[in-house]
């Protein structure tokens, strides 16, 4: 209680014994991510939603002389981010143990996912095999999935500065369950992949 | 387990308090001159500015709504040209809802969210601080393109095709895009800040069911806004777009569909009417209870009430549409859900009817505008019964008579408790009283302007005159009806300004408040009139539901915080039991930056897509000096200020 003296009698709640690094629902960074999943989630829900709603005005889907989309290098991508959440699971560990050392050494491995991710999603817009001005079904692909990489874009701006700050000397005990919350984030983001990939590279195979 | 942690003294010695005052107000004051106004992380500033920007919004779209009415005093008038006119109304509706309601309305819970609930601030203050500005960037925006007469003209929902490249060329749709993508960011924002600060920093004793109903109403309009608000803001997202970039979302000959726009659009749209109205539920209970001296009859059938209207308000959205076509099961099944909405709202309404019965009212002005929500919600309320008549609906739509309705639901359900609740809280914010004889006349204006100028327009509706025209023949015979709404208007005119100029006198002169000048319930009444930056010297122990008519003398308080620096008390979500303790951030100039920066990544939108990468990275550098520690400076600092005093 630094430099405050004791001297009313009064009935008191002392919390000055509580711990100022925690984790998971306990923290507030925590709901604070958990918020923007949700809003991202419900804005690639949307995504969703438009697609199904547009898919309904069309004979075939994809439509006439648009090609259905490639499924080679967007499967790799997907496998590649389901398996990134077993690193992402893994710094979420070594935040938790209050590692410093091989939390750094995770956030980077994280970073490095999220770069090959961004590379990867560069061949998701080939794959797609329709222009954004194509048609409505063009628009609504390539929105999703650029939608989707800004999301991954952020997250490796995330990772770095969280590798850079517990890099620094301003680093606190603290700044680990921030970086336990990247790793929760990771695993939201790359969940919603999923269902995306399978609407939009799996989906013109299923919904014909 | 950490609430082990916590010592529950019976008569522990606690700090002195003036000396803790002290500390307290040394580490969580605000730098002085322009960079500390900007850089402010106080919950109360923020929403300070939020309340003043929304009410000089009021004020525009107040002025917009006269034009308007001036040009339809009579027929075949000349005062506005139609293209003017279209301006006018698109503005007005888009003030109202993206600039107005919704901001006004999060701001009082941003404002008294965490005074009711014994916290020191919101959870992410530098968060909030950025939703403002960003939100003040977007009301600027739409207002600078009317004044360069480049404003949005295709109504305050943008329908497709007349918004899309096709029918209206130019920046004009653009604009409104943007403007909405300012306003939801803003809002989203909010809604996260109050639902974490509600789970995680209510006072010690606050459990669930002690949460005040101002609270529940405002825990329930942010969810609502997080799961509607992305509605919108990707429905902008898709006309910018097919405006920029040439997608097809809503072109029919490329595979589009204008329905996809209005399906978007009011899945946001209706669940908006109920996060502008939700939260005038709210002040309605405080203010009742507070003027009846009694708790808010049936409180878990209340809070359950306006978590079943959040649910209902987003299996509406359809009856926006019944002029579309739409199948017939459709049609039974959204008129249904129309008029169950009614049993939540009747069910409130007999609870304060029964408030009103057991306690002893005292008819102050709070009182007044709380009583006459009662009625002018009723009549809407009755008005949308009758929309939610498929065949009803399709006779008046488009008809002044909704327009009729949507005043009396806003005006009544919202902006009425609204005024009441300034002259109620209005003591808390500046620690002066408004004066209660001016309040009287402001009120009387204002319910026979509301009256005067709608009351006219369900009759408009029925004999057919058509929203969005802007100007009819003498022959219509409406001549008479139109000058009294404009008569009306007038009268609502006079009022808003005699509100003004009570605000002024009362910051002049009024009487001082004291902390507590209606002998309230809830929390925010404990703390000062204003509240110190950190709110509560000692966090108060919260020890029944009407915190503050159920605390004891020898009532515990919290100690053990920081005093040296900003720390805060995080509870555990159910039961407000102490859990751990949270570094506070310090004053950031970098969200205004970051904000800024937003402006231009969001404004360049409109003229060219290169506006992305090139803002993106603009707002790369804000962000990451944000997320940069920036407490040890200020610690520095702090401690260099102290050694040059001493």
């Amino acid at each position: 209680m630094s430099g405050i003296q004791p001297s009313l009698q009064r009935s008191t709640i002392d919390v000055a014994g509580l711990p100022t690094t925690v984790f998971g629902p306990r923290d507030i960074m925590w709901w604070g991510t958990l918020g923007f999943l949700v809003i991202e989630g419900t804005t690639l829900f949307i995504c969703v939603a438009a697609y199904f709603f547009l898919w309904r005005n069309e004979a075939t889907w994809p439509p006439e002389h648009t090609l259905r989309p490639s499924l080679f290098w967007p499967t790799v991508h997907v496998l590649f981010l389901a398996a990134s959440n077993l690193l992402a699971r893994q710094l979420s560990k070594a935040a938790h143990a209050l590692d410093e050392h091989r939390t750094r050494r995770w956030l980077l491995v994280l970073a490095a996912v999220a770069a090959v991710s961004l590379a990867l999603r560069w061949q998701d817009f080939l794959a797609l095999n329709a222009r954004w001005d194509t048609n409505a079904y063009g628009s609504i692909v390539w929105l999703t999935v650029g939608l989707h990489a800004t999301l991954i874009a952020a997250e490796l701006g995330e990772l770095c500065l969280m590798y850079a700050l517990l890099a620094s000397e301003r680093r606190e005990e603290r700044h680990l369950a921030d970086a336990s919350d990247v790793a929760f984030y990771w695993y939201g983001l790359t969940l919603f992949w999923v269902p995306l990939y399978v609407m939009i590279y799996l989906g013109p195979r299923l919904l014909r | 387990m950490t609430t082990q942690a916590v010592r529950p003294g019976s008569t522990a010695t606690a700090p002195d308090e003036a000396e803790v005052r002290a500390a307290l107000d040394a580490s969580w004051g605000r730098p002085v001159g322009l960079l500390g106004w900007i850089s402010t992380v106080d919950h109360k500033d923020v929403a300070r500015r939020y309340l003043v920007t929304a009410f000089v919004f009021f004020i525009l779209g107040g002025l917009d709504a006269a034009l308007m009415r001036i040009q339809l005093a009579r027929p075949e008038n000349r005062f506005l040209t139609p293209d003017q006119y279209n301006q006018l109304f698109t503005v007005h509706g888009t003030t109202m809802m993206f600039l107005f309601a919704v901001p006004v309305m999060t701001a009082m819970g941003l404002y008294f969210v965490p005074l009711m609930i014994g916290a020191r601030n919101v959870s992410f203050p530098r968060l909030n601080n950025y939703g403002y500005w960003v939100y003040l960037i977007g009301g600027v925006l739409l207002y600078v393109s009317l004044f360069v007469n480049s404003a949005p003209d295709t109504g305050w929902f943008s329908y497709v095709p007349l918004a899309g490249p096709g029918y209206t060329p130019g920046k004009r749709a653009d604009i409104y895009a943007q403007t909405v993508t300012f306003t939801e960011i803003s809002a989203l924002i909010t809604a996260v800040e109050i639902i974490v600060t509600v789970f995680k920093h209510r006072a010690p004793g606050m459990t669930l069911n002690r949460i005040p109903l101002f609270v529940w109403a405002m825990l329930v309009t942010s969810f609502m806004i997080l799961f509607a608000m992305p509605w919108v803001a990707t429905a902008s997202l898709f006309l910018a777009a097919d405006r920029l970039i040439a997608t097809h979302f809503f072109n029919p000959a490329e595979g589009g569909d204008p329905m996809l726009w209005q399906h978007l659009f009011w899945f946001f749209g209706h669940p908006e009417v109920y996060i502008i109205f939700i939260p005038a539920l709210g002040m309605i209970s405080s203010i009742l209870a507070t003027f009846t001296r009694r708790e808010v009859f049936g409180y878990p059938v209340m809070v359950l009430s306006l978590v079943a209207t959040g649910f209902l308000g987003f299996g509406l959205w359809v009856h926006h549409m019944f002029a579309t076509g739409i199948p017939q099961l459709g049609q039974s099944y959204f008129t249904a859900a129309s008029a169950m909405i009614a049993i939540p709202s009747g069910v409130q309404i007999f609870c304060w009817i029964a408030t009103l019965w057991v306690g002893r009212p005292r008819w102050t002005v709070p009182m007044l505008y709380a009583t006459a929500f009662v009625v002018l919600f009723l009549i809407g309320g009755l008005s949308g019964v009758m929309v939610a008549s498929v065949p009803f609906d399709l006779q008046v739509h488009d008809t002044y008579f909704v327009v009729a309705h949507l005043h009396y639901v806003l005006l009544g359900g919202a902006v009425f408790p609204l005024f009441g609740a300034f002259y109620y809280w209005f003591p808390k914010i500046t620690g002066r009283m408004l004066d209660e004889r001016l309040g009287r006349w402001q009120f009387g204006l204002f319910f026979a302007g509301v009256n005067l100028t709608f009351f006219p327009m369900h009759y408009l509706g029925l004999h057919g005159m058509p929203r969005r025209v802007y100007t009819y023949l003498l022959e219509s015979g409406w001549g008479d009806l139109n000058l009294l709404a404009t008569a009306g208007a007038v009268t609502i005119a006079a009022s808003v300004l005699l509100f003004i100029l009570n605000v002024v006198r009362a910051l002049r002169a009024g009487p001082l408040a004291g902390n507590d000048p209606w002998g309230g319930e809830t929390l925010e009444w404990l703390a000062e009139s204003p509240p110190r930056p950190y709110n509560f010297a000692f966090q108060p122990v919260v020890q029944g539901r009407a915190a503050l008519w159920s605390r004891t003398p020898d009532a515990p308080v919290v100690v053990g915080l920081r005093t040296d620096m900003r720390e805060v008390l995080v509870t555990t979500v159910m039961d407000a039991a102490p859990d751990n303790r949270h570094r506070h951030p310090d004053p950031d100039r970098m969200p205004f930056v970051a904000a800024l920066a937003t402006g231009v990544l969001f404004i360049s939108l409109v003229f060219t897509p290169w506006g992305l990468p090139v803002g993106a990275l603009l707002l790369a550098v804000p962000m990451i000096l944000w997320g940069w520690p920036n407490e040890e400076d200020n610690e520095k600092q702090r401690r260099q200020e102290r050694e040059t005093v001493t």
